[in-house]
């Protein structure tokens, strides 16, 4: 996984999350839209054909005062807390 | 956080189960149903060496069809992506070349299925072949997909709102998936998709539970469903540490 | 010419029942459809596989 910042403010970040595609980019812009500190979560990616940016771009705006990239790693603490109670939740199940 | 996850079995076998899920979005559902069908890693053949192949079909025909005969595939930890098992396969006409007719080099790695029918050979006719199965993603190639006709639905809940007009005449009301009924899951198969069958001379009412998901997942034999469905579960856990871990430097 | 392994649609394995398939319900003279319910092949994707596949290996092997 390889992360590359291609616009950076005080608020806002994009950044683009190489090998990535909607599996994991979705389960994470619905875990970072649940957090009070983001504003706003998108991401952008673009098919084969395209010729273009195939990779996967996550735009993020947050709250004042808060770094975007914080927020980004939040996010990803939710998504793998969220798949790990879902798996022994399973594994209870099971 | 709404980390409140329930999971409750419907149906369970070991290639095919239902189960619902109680308390997930629709994106994190969807993801899971992703992985499951294009993350999880399984073996297939990949390269195949004639040594003789007399049949009528060509070599590539044949290779096709080893590749898509599903095999098992190692518990986690076991293989690593592009390591390789050979299968060989040697088999005189006049006789049917099976899947069951391949030999594994490795125990783990067998062919999940025994009665797959690779050719069928002539008098004179012959098949020696050597293939190498690898471990890879079902995004790469249909034949790593491990989970077949992987789906989800809406779990629902029906309400008998009313009786019927003592002449009216009952429309069928068809639904396919798991109904509620006061919090007793009724997969539809039970009363043939018809909600008439279940509530003759009622009126009902259908709703979608909101985050209650009832998955549907099949396997072609790779692995069972707990398997298929932890792995998938593992693979996104492995993408959130490895993001952690990239934002964090 | 030979029975396909999987289904082209949804990637379940079918080739797996087609001697069965064929012996009681091609050859046999039992339901089609009983045979399939059966067999557990449930979805219509994966019923057209076995309903509409004839071996053809019969017919070529006099021109090898």
């Amino acid at each position: 996984m390889e992360l590359r910042v291609t616009e950076s403010s005080e608020t806002e970040l994009s950044i683009e999350i190489a090998g990535e595609d909607h599996t994991f980019m979705n389960v994470l812009k619905g875990a970072l839209l649940e957090s009070d500190d983001v504003t706003a979560a998108t991401y952008d990616m673009n098919p084969e054909q395209s010729g273009g940016q195939t990779d996967p771009i996550l735009t993020i705006k947050t709250e004042p005062g808060v770094d975007p990239l914080d927020a980004l790693e939040e996010g990803a603490i939710t998504v793998r807390e969220k798949t790990t109670a879902f798996r022994d939740a399973f594994e209870a199940a099971a | 956080m709404a980390t409140d996850y329930d999971v409750e079995f419907v149906e369970r076998e070991d290639r095919e189960a239902r189960f619902l899920v109680r308390g997930v979005t629709p994106a994190f559902a969807n993801g899971i149903r992703r992985a499951m069908v294009a993350d999880v890693p399984t073996m297939a053949v990949d390269t195949v060496r004639f040594i003789e192949n007399s049949s009528v079909m060509f070599d590539e025909q044949i290779a096709l069809r080893l590749g898509l005969v599903p095999l098992t595939t190692p518990p986690e930890g076991e293989f690593v992506e592009d390591d390789t098992v050979t299968l060989s396969i040697d088999v005189q006409g006049p006789a049917t070349a099976y899947s069951g007719d391949l030999v594994s080099s490795d125990d783990l790695v067998q062919p999940a299925d025994e009665n797959v029918p690779i050719i069928q050979l002539k008098d004179d006719q012959r098949l020696e072949a050597e293939a190498d199965a690898i471990m890879n993603h079902g995004k790469n190639h249909a034949k790593h997909q491990g989970g077949v006709a992987v789906g989800y639905r809406h779990l629902q809940r029906v309400e008998v709102v009313g009786d019927l007009d003592e002449f009216e005449e009952q429309e069928s009301q068809i639904v396919r998936g798991v109904v509620e009924d006061d919090g007793e899951l009724v997969p539809t198969s039970e009363f043939d998709h018809d909600l008439a069958n279940r509530y003759p001379g009622k009126e009902v009412r259908l709703e979608d539970v909101p985050e209650a998901f009832v998955f549907h997942v099949e396997t072609d034999g790779s692995f069972t469903v707990d398997e298929l469905v932890t792995r998938a579960a593992d693979s996104i856990i492995d993408r959130a540490t490895e993001l952690e871990d990239a934002v964090q430097l | 010419m030979m029975v396909p392994v999987r289904c082209f649609t949804c990637g379940n394995v079918v080739g797996e029942h087609w001697e069965e398939f064929n012996a009681r319900a091609d050859e046999g003279d039992e339901d089609p459809q009983e045979v399939l319910d059966e067999l557990g092949v449930d979805r219509y994707c994966c019923r057209r596989m076995l309903v509409s596949h004839t071996d053809l290996v019969d017919v070529v092997s006099p021109y090898q």
